[in-house]
């Protein structure tokens, strides 16, 4: 791996999306990253960690608010000229054959050249027969062949892909990544120089000579972690795997801090987290259902779980799992040493506990919470304990500048409602602290659980 | 709403809106007993208009009046019809083909006939004309509402119906409590659009007169008409406002907030959930007068819902083996059985009789007639088809500006709504005084303009939405691509909008047949403007009473139409739909 001449550099670049007049959610904070020639580059992080909009920053799709991007030295203005992109969900023209498709970037070309690149292309990515065909009749993966024919007949100097295997099955997408490492590692194609956005770890792994870390909220770069296994990989080598584990670890710690109530877990890689935002004073919930909470506590097991192991075993995208965990460790209900997940004494009882049980031990300890705590208290100091939707936006608005209000409503009130703290009138859009309303009520169990 | 919570704080109420509703609801019971009094006045040789402001209000009042009677029996027709092809599968075989080719048909070409039959009903009072007027408007209102219904009818969720089946929900609980909720936002947001085409019939209906017969009635219409022919700038201008403000009205007092208080019926959770209530129903709320009127109508509501019987009451062993809804059975069945028999044969009977009077009538038509229809017919259609064109020139690009800019079409949808809303006819002699200094004839090439001005916001509409939905990975491809001037145009956007350019079309090329009657035959000042034409042909023969000419004409505009909708229209759109449908 020789680094050579820079192509694609970027520094100090945030981007902000305006949400509405007020409200600006800041997607990408100072981001620096240079691309160079034969770099093979992954943007790895959770969902909303920016890194779609690095790509598209990256490719000159988008202009970020502030900081520069420059290709090959020159201030860029626009869409950059020597880079190709492959989509998630492909792109393709439903009105164009695939022929029609491939072709778009090359029509300016004269018709021989034209002819003898689709032929060149269509070999490589194993689709002549399919020439004539509408992308409709086309399966995913031959439809994100396409897209790959599409952006290597133009020849790029850089090759960007956006999450290009997400939306393919697990099989299809082994084969793509298998193509796509031997284009590379083969030196009779041009292809050299690549960036390509995944939530995947193996997939950076196999196929990255650099893997960006990205954190979230922001989107910012948590470490650049370089990848010198030769090409071909082999996932089953123990050097792979032991990459695929630090990468694990660096995830896990970029989104499960270990905070000083958490005992630090010594020994395991330590990150270095550029964490420039303020604290804010009460500590928020994430934006997870109590169903979601509940659910995870009664099928963790006594002993320590890989967070990334839970992710796989739940089916669902390894950030969606963290936010599940986050909440339940601010509740009491989880630890998180190192890159596991370990339920607490606590965790276990509200585990075992009936319904009404669960509710009375969530509500103690969301009580123990600041954002509680304030909630009740903005409720009793109106008249007739009762806070309207509008009323309370402002207030969240102004005790936390830095949450999204209308998210953190619908957080409070999904737990509020669910611990019996509040009730919430749909109609009258007005919160009042719950009071129950017979006494026999308490005793008797309702007959469904109201968990999900 | 308040009926729950005895216990609840008394709602602030507020006095000022108390008065406000309650002189809103004396002046609609005066209201209605003017417009009441107004139809049974005598049938006047010629239209009595005040033309100074003042009078405005009331004439304003008539025309909301003719609005919404039509809008009530489109409401009425759009339930019972829906629901009937809905439930019976025979019926449903004739009714969804006769409405398609009804939606089609330029209705307006009957406008003169229907006239004449209706005044010949009622020769002495002015309720045949009232009647017409109401008719016109309801055949521009109906067909779109009652499509949507029979759609909501098709895709309620089968969950809901098992439910009401389960709980032998009686006929009218299962509308109440399932259809309706179910049908409420399609039919909320077409009763928008109708009301919008509603107050084009009405402003051509009110201010129609052929020749030297004037059937024109008190109304916004007829102040228009009457202003133009006094050369009343200053009435014209009051005129134009007032028909403004009546759309403005109707649009943010009576759709905003239904269209805002129906998102609670979306059957999508997530999306309800940010269903928020707008300011003007907000505001009523508010108000203790409504309130109790609120009261009343839930107490009859919950008397109406309320079962009669108890639930399983009726053997619930046949729920699994019965495969028709609503199965008749017994005594009741079989007359109800017989009814329908009865009904069918009266509705052949008249349909026989409605044909051979047809053909009695055109049998009078003699080939020189034909050949003019003819020749007249081709001149129409290339106008039309002119119209067309010259108005999809101008509303691609800027429909594709609007639509991809969200934060420019939020801010210009309220006024193309509106322009598409104004009955374009009410002014038209301003823009044939624009013509008349460069030609004596002046209609020949100026009614395409003319019909233009109406039908062209119906491609500007669905090419916007049609661009507003590009997917975003297409736009960024696009831009990788670099496409740009006429490949952007050929490659990308052209087939990108081609769906929502022929839906466009469709409603285009229908509305301007339409239009050509009023179009191709306008009377300003005294002076009467022909063009060469089917749709002044129609309004010829109805001045000159010639019904065999007149018959034969409008059956020609229907046949163009509705073939041309069937030959070219429908398969352009099957083509675009199949080839540049973005998605799966």
């Amino acid at each position: 791996m020789n680094p050579t001449t820079p192509i694609i550099d970027i520094s100090h670049v945030c981007h902000e999306y305006a949400s509405n007049a007020q409200e600006h959610d800041l997607v990408l904070s100072d981001v620096s990253l240079t691309i160079a020639e034969n770099d093979v580059v992954a943007l790895l992080g959770p969902s909303g960690c920016g890194k779609s909009t690095l790509i598209r920053v990256l490719s000159g799709l988008i202009q970020p608010t502030r900081g520069s991007v420059s290709y090959r030295g020159k201030l860029l203005d626009g869409v950059s000229p020597g880079v190709a992109m492959v989509f998630q969900n492909f792109a393709l023209f439903p009105w164009l054959t695939v022929r029609g498709n491939i072709l778009l970037p090359v029509e300016h070309l004269p018709p021989a050249e034209q002819q003898a690149r689709l032929e060149t292309v269509l070999a490589t990515v194993g689709l002549g027969a399919y020439e004539y065909s509408y992308p409709r009749e086309l399966s995913g993966g031959m439809k994100q062949r396409v897209g790959i024919a599409r952006a290597l007949i133009a020849q790029p100097e850089v090759l960007c892909m956006d999450e290009p295997f997400s939306a393919l099955d697990v099989l299809t997408a082994e084969t793509l990544r298998n193509e796509i490492s031997r284009l590379l590692a083969s030196t009779d194609h041009p292809l050299r120089t690549m960036v390509f956005v995944t939530h995947n770890i193996s997939e950076a792994v196999f196929l990255a000579t650099r893997i960006v870390v990205l954190a979230a909220q922001p989107g910012r770069i948590a470490q650049i972690v370089p990848n010198t296994l030769p090409y071909p990989r082999d996932p089953d080598s123990p050097a792979y795997r032991a990459a695929v584990e630090t990468l694990h670890g660096i995830l896990t710690h970029t989104n499960l801090p270990d905070h000083a109530c958490v005992p630090a877990d010594a020994g395991k890689v330590v990150t270095k987290v550029d964490d420039t935002r303020r604290r804010i004073g009460p500590v928020c919930l994430p934006y997870v259902t109590p169903g979601e909470v509940l659910g995870l506590l009664a099928l963790l097991g006594d002993e320590p779980c890989d967070v990334f192991d839970l992710a796989e075993r739940f089916g669902r995208e390894f950030g969606a799992v963290v936010r599940v965990i986050k909440a339940a460790e601010l509740l009491g209900f989880l630890s998180t040493p190192g890159q596991d997940a370990q339920i607490t004494d606590l965790g276990k009882q509200v585990a075992a506990a009936s319904t009404t049980e669960q509710k009375h031990l969530v509500r103690e300890q969301l009580l123990k919470l600041k954002i509680f705590e304030l909630l009740v208290r903005l409720i009793r100091v109106q008249e007739n304990h009762t806070i309207t939707e509008e009323e309370l936006l402002r207030e969240l608005q102004a005790a936390l500048p830095h949450e999204k209000p209308k998210q953190l409503f619908r957080t409070l009130l999904a737990w509020g409602r669910h611990a019996e703290i509040v009730s919430y009138d749909q109609r009258k859009h007005q919160l009042r602290l719950y009071e129950r309303k017979h006494a026999a009520r308490a005793v008797g169990h309702p007959l469904i659980p109201p968990t999900a | 709403m308040a009926l729950n919570q005895p216990r609840s704080a008394p709602r602030r109420t507020s006095l000022l809106i108390d008065a406000i509703v309650i002189v809103g609801l004396v002046s609609l019971v005066f209201g209605v007993a003017h417009v009441a009094g107004e139809w049974r006045e005598p049938l006047r040789p010629n239209v009595e208009i005040d033309l100074s402001p003042w009078a405005l209000p009331k004439y304003a009042l008539f025309s909301f009046a003719r609005g919404w009677i039509a809008y009530f029996f489109s409401l009425v027709f759009a339930l019972v019809v829906a629901s009937w092809a809905f439930y019976d599968a025979r019926a449903q075989r004739f009714i969804l083909p006769a409405l398609d080719v009804l939606q089609s048909i330029p209705v307006l070409s009957f406008l003169p006939g229907l006239v004449l039959a209706l005044v010949g009903l009622f020769p002495h009072s002015n309720t045949g004309l009232e009647l017409a007027c109401v008719l016109m408007i309801f055949t521009g209102q109906v067909w779109n509402m009652t499509f949507s219904y029979y759609d909501s009818l098709k895709g309620t969720p089968p969950d809901f119906r098992a439910l009401g089946k389960l709980y032998d929900f009686s006929w009218w609980r299962r509308f109440w409590k399932v259809e309706l909720p179910v049908g409420a936002q399609g039919l909320i947001y077409n009763s928008m659009v109708s009301m919008a085409g509603g107050w084009f019939f009405l402003s051509v209906t009110e201010a129609f007169q052929l020749g030297d017969q004037d059937f024109r009635v008190p109304g916004i219409g007829s102040y228009m008409s009457v202003a133009h022919e006094h050369n009343d700038v200053r009435a014209q201008l009051f005129g134009v406002l007032a028909m403004g403000i009546v759309i403005v009205a109707v649009d943010r007092l009576v759709w905003w907030p239904l269209v805002l208080w129906s998102k609670k019926f979306n059957l999508d959770d997530f999306a309800g959930a940010a269903a928020k209530k707008s300011s003007v129903s907000l505001w009523l709320a508010r108000s203790a007068a409504i309130q109790r009127i609120g009261h009343s109508f839930a107490r009859f509501q919950s008397w109406m819902v309320s079962p009669k019987h108890a639930p399983h009451a009726v053997a619930t062993a046949t729920l699994s083996t019965e495969t028709v809804p609503h199965a008749a059975t017994g005594r009741r069945g079989h007359i109800g059985k017989w009814i329908y028999r009865i009904l069918l044969a009266l509705i052949a009977v008249v349909i026989a009789l409605g044909l051979v009077q047809l053909v009695r009538l055109l049998s009078h038509v003699t080939p020189a007639d034909w050949r003019t229809i003819l020749a007249d017919a081709s001149i129409s259609f290339g106008r039309v088809m002119l119209a067309v064109a010259l108005g999809t020139l101008w509303t691609v690009p800027v429909g594709v500006w609007i639509g991809m800019n969200p934060k420019l079409s939020s801010r210009l949808q309220p006024f193309i709504q509106f322009a598409a809303s104004f009955p374009a006819p009410m002014i038209y002699p301003w823009i044939l005084a624009l013509f008349l200094h460069f030609s004596t004839t002046p209609l020949q090439w100026g009614a395409i303009p003319l019909i233009m001005l109406g039908t062209q916001w119906y491609i500007l509409f669905n090419v916007a939405s049609a661009a507003s939905a590009i997917p975003n990975d297409i736009r960024s491809c696009a831009a990788i691509l670099r496409l740009d001037g006429w490949r952007r145009w050929s490659r990308y956007l052209l087939p990108a909008i081609a769906p929502g350019l022929v839906t466009g079309w469709i409603t285009a090329a229908g509305g301007a047949w339409n239009t050509t009657i009023v179009a191709e035959y306008v009377q300003d000042s005294g002076k009467l403007y022909q063009a060469t034409g089917l749709g002044s042909l129609i309004s010829q023969a109805t001045a000159a009473k010639n019904f065999p000419v007149l018959t034969a004409a409008s059956i020609v505009m229907a046949v163009i139409v509705v073939g041309i909708n069937r030959t070219v229209w429908k398969k352009l759109q099957a083509i675009a739909n199949d080839r540049c449908r973005f998605g799966t």
